[in-house]
């Protein structure tokens, strides 16, 4: 069957295209206009609209145990037997695996990576995953606090091994990459250590945040992983420290690729009374100067949220701030986590100042194609701010606005009001699709060119972005039109991208030693067969770089 | 007469939800309005003018002649007015109340009071579990105000409250006063399981006694101190009326030790 999406300002970079004309569809593949005079069977009319791939979330924590524990540690909010309270932004997440992929499409958005699976609870974050309509997931698995990990940095063994432990977590939990939160930083918690930094030590280890950084950017570049070693980096929030924290990792790249999470949370110095001020400029110069890295902003909004992480440490101090005041600390094995929900208000200076951090960085660093959107759902605020981002990020009148709202004292402290630059479409389409794309190399995916998988976008254009954005005039996924005029009509399934890397036979056997004779279970306890999930097809496998 | 009268027609088949008759959202209604308002918690679509028949003109002063125990979230969030209901009342009754004064002759259901911040509720008969409560997942109970039951009070009553005054004539269930932040829990007979558990303040005057205590909780033998008096004499004057103590000595035990141990029962010599 040939759709046709007729006369659409199409809006894809990846393929220089930003104009008016057509994209042709078939068997759920974007494909070349037909040279025949064939009709098409199915069009679309897109006059008057924009058309751009779907969007990719590269970061938002929509699977795992941390969101299941937030869900029960807070009742309140999804009530099942009253009708929500419409006033506050998490509401309308609904907190189901349903909501969270319909609300998703609604924007446009075709796939979403959870950031931070622990390799104990991947059956469970597959599982959610799997209940998640239309959207495509994928994971990225947690390393760097595992007794496993440290041990053999600390041992001294080779980076063969330790890449193919690597591949093992990956290829067992179906991942698409890997992440490292606050490397060393839980561990060190577990023998009350309070304030970790890249050059410290992890107690009875003897390995600094520094080398297990290094040596898991080292493994996975090694496995040809597309993805770059995701980083939460140490001291997050801490003013002074966090950016301090960050620019020593962003220099540890050294040349080769290294992903920087939801930097917002690192623009932090301690100038001004308040001991609390932006670095966002020296940040975003750094991250200017360093072209192997990429970030992702983790933008702060005001309102109601919770946040969710595996940085045990931070979230134990972060636990004391807990509004409404109540929060869930786990200390498990590798890096554990919190849960502590959080009211960002406009009039506090922090909040204000954090969300004004995040504008800035946005702003400040200038290619767009290193710069991911994200509020590191739900930690900044949840995904369904993101219309009134993208409004902020297109369009100097609305931040005017919204910096009219805020202290005095903040717009002393923030240079956002001089900041002119304004996003355009084709930035938009560059962030949050053809560099997520090639990010996570998925090559059939944020681009329009023939081969690419139908997953489309098409926008109403307005003055008003966050309607633009809010509500897609229609989003076909993998060929088929699942949202019409910003409501679903169709749920389909997406699947979850992963990676099968091959590890190494005698690592296997190690590991079933290993996981034996520690914990008493089998190896086979972190590994996620397909028939659980009971669906057919549930993965989309996408090769290691050779 | 003056005030607004809801008159029982009938029986509902479903559990209602009252929450829109309070007098702030029936100002200024014809009672045409009043009776197309949506109660019903089905598919049905029930509204007011199929239960109720409505007469008066004066909405602060509500009444229900008859009660039911399906009438839920009776005066919910009221910020002002009376209500008096003539029979037995549901669940949530006077929740979020901020001021105002409901009266219900007959019992109520759970969670009456609950997260209530001012104002008066009284009860003629039984309360149901969670009396002054919250609901799950909320932080804190009875956060101001005052309750007064006849009757008995089921399991944990005064569960998480901070603020305020629960008088129970009758016996109190399970758990009363369990995660209590502060305030004050007067009960006239016994106190069923373990009063008090996980308590940090408060006081709870326990003049029937209690089936047992939780370890945690320490006895600091007679305490003849004055405030007895003084408190059975304030209620006397106030909204709460006569209690079944007098400022005779009573004997006092610390607790609950397991959290911050500052919160104090009192029991009879």
């Amino acid at each position: 069957m040939l759709t046709r999406l007729k006369g659409g300002h199409v809006v894809d970079p990846a393929n220089n295209r930003n104009g008016v004309g057509d994209v042709f569809v078939s068997d759920g593949v974007v494909v070349d206009a037909p040279t025949d005079a064939k009709a098409p069977d199915e069009t679309i009319d897109c006059t008057g609209l924009v058309v751009m791939a779907g969007a990719i979330d590269i970061h938002s924590h929509i699977a795992g145990g941390h969101v299941n524990t937030a869900r029960l540690l807070l009742p309140e909010w999804h009530r099942a037997f009253s009708a929500r309270p419409g006033e506050t932004a998490l509401s309308k997440v609904g907190w189901t695996t349903e909501e969270t992929g319909l609300r998703y499409a609604e924007m446009g958005f075709t796939m979403v990576v959870e950031p931070a699976m622990a390799p104990s609870s991947a059956l469970h974050a597959h599982l959610e995953l799997a209940d998640t309509p239309i959207i495509d997931k994928a994971t990225l698995v947690v390393l760097g606090n595992d007794d496993l990990m440290m041990s053999m940095i600390r041992d001294g063994e080779s980076e063969t091994a330790i890449a193919d432990y690597v591949a093992w977590t990956v290829a067992a939990s179906r991942a698409l990459g890997v992440k490292c939160i606050n490397a060393g930083g839980s561990a060190a918690f577990k023998e009350n250590v309070r304030k970790f930094d890249f050059d410290d030590v992890v107690p009875d280890y003897g390995v600094s945040s520094r080398q297990i950084v290094k040596t898991l950017q080292k493994a996975v570049t090694g496995l040809g992983i597309p993805h770059p070693l995701h980083v939460h980096c140490n001291n997050l929030g801490v003013p002074g420290a966090a950016s301090d924290s960050i620019a020593a990792t962003i220099r540890a790249a050294e040349g080769d690729p290294l992903h920087l999470a939801h930097i917002q949370f690192y623009g932090y110095g301690d100038e001004g009374k308040r001991r609390f001020s932006s670095r966002a400029q020296a940040l975003a110069d750094l991250v200017n100067a360093t072209p192997e890295v990429t970030v992702d902003i983790g933008q702060v909004m005001f309102g109601q949220t919770v946040t969710i992480s595996s940085d045990e440490l931070r979230q134990f101090a972060g636990s004391k701030q807990a509004s409404p005041k109540k929060s869930v600390i786990f200390d498990h094995e590798a890096n554990g986590g919190g849960v502590v929900p959080m009211d960002y208000k406009a009039r506090s200076f922090f909040n204000a100042l954090q969300w004004a951090i995040g504008l800035e960085l946005f702003l400040l660093i200038e290619d767009p194609s290193r710069v991911f959107f994200t509020t590191d759902h739900p930690n900044g605020a949840p995904f369904t701010a993101y219309p009134d981002v993208f409004a902020l990020l297109m369009d100097r009148g609305v931040r005017a606005k919204w910096l009219d709202a805020l202290p005095s004292s903040v717009k002393k402290m923030t240079q956002l009001p001089e900041l002119e630059r304004e996003y355009t479409l084709e930035e938009i389409a560059v962030m949050t699709r053809a560099a997520p794309a090639r990010l996570l190399g998925t090559p059939d995916r944020g681009h329009l060119g023939a081969g690419a998988g139908a997953d489309i976008a098409v926008y109403r254009p307005n003055d008003d972005k966050a309607a633009m954005f809010g509500k897609a005039a229609y989003v076909l996924k993998d060929g088929v039109v699942v949202v019409k005029d910003g409501t679903v009509v169709r749920r389909t399934l997406g699947r979850a991208v992963t990676l099968r890397p091959e590890p190494d036979k005698a690592m296997k056997t190690r590991l079933d030693r290993y996981f034996d004779e520690r914990y008493g279970v089998s190896s086979r306890w972190f590994e996620v067969p397909e028939g659980a999930l009971r669906r057919d097809d549930p993965f989309e496998v996408v090769p290691c770089r050779a | 007469m003056t005030g607004m009268t809801f008159l029982k027609t009938q029986e509902p088949e479903e559990r209602l939800d009252l929450s829109a008759l309070v007098p702030a959202r029936l100002k200024g209604l014809s009672s045409a309005e009043i009776a197309r308002i949506a109660i019903g918690t089905s598919r049905r679509g029930v509204v007011v003018g199929d239960v109720f028949a409505v007469s008066g003109d004066d909405p602060s002063v509500l009444r229900f002649a008859g009660g039911s125990p399906r009438f839920d979230r009776i005066g919910e969030a009221m910020a002002g007015g009376e209500i008096t209901v003539e029979g037995d009342a549901g669940a949530r009754l006077g929740r979020m109340l901020k001021a105002g004064r409901i009266t219900v002759t007959g019992s109520a259901g759970m969670h009456a009071g609950s997260a209530m911040e001012g104002g008066v509720l009284r009860i003629g008969g039984d309360a149901g579990d969670f009396l002054g409560g919250p609901l799950a997942g909320e932080t804190m109970g009875l956060k101001g105000g005052t309750i007064v039951v006849g009757g008995r009070a089921g399991e944990r009553a005064g569960d998480r409250m901070r603020r305020g005054v629960i008088c129970v004539a009758g016996e109190a269930g399970d758990g009363l006063g369990s995660r209590m932040i502060a305030g004050t829990i007067v009960v006239g007979r016994r106190a069923a399981g373990t009063p008090g558990r996980m308590m940090k303040r408060g006081t709870l005057i326990l003049c029937g006694g209690a089936e047992r205590f939780a370890p945690t909780f320490v006895d600091n033998g007679p305490a003849d101190i004055l405030i007895l008096k003084v408190m059975a004499s304030a209620f006397a004057q106030g909204e709460v009326g006569e209690v079944p103590f007098d400022g005779a000595p009573m004997r006092r035990l610390g607790g609950d030790t397991a959290v911050l141990g500052l919160g104090e029962i009192f029991l009879p010599l």
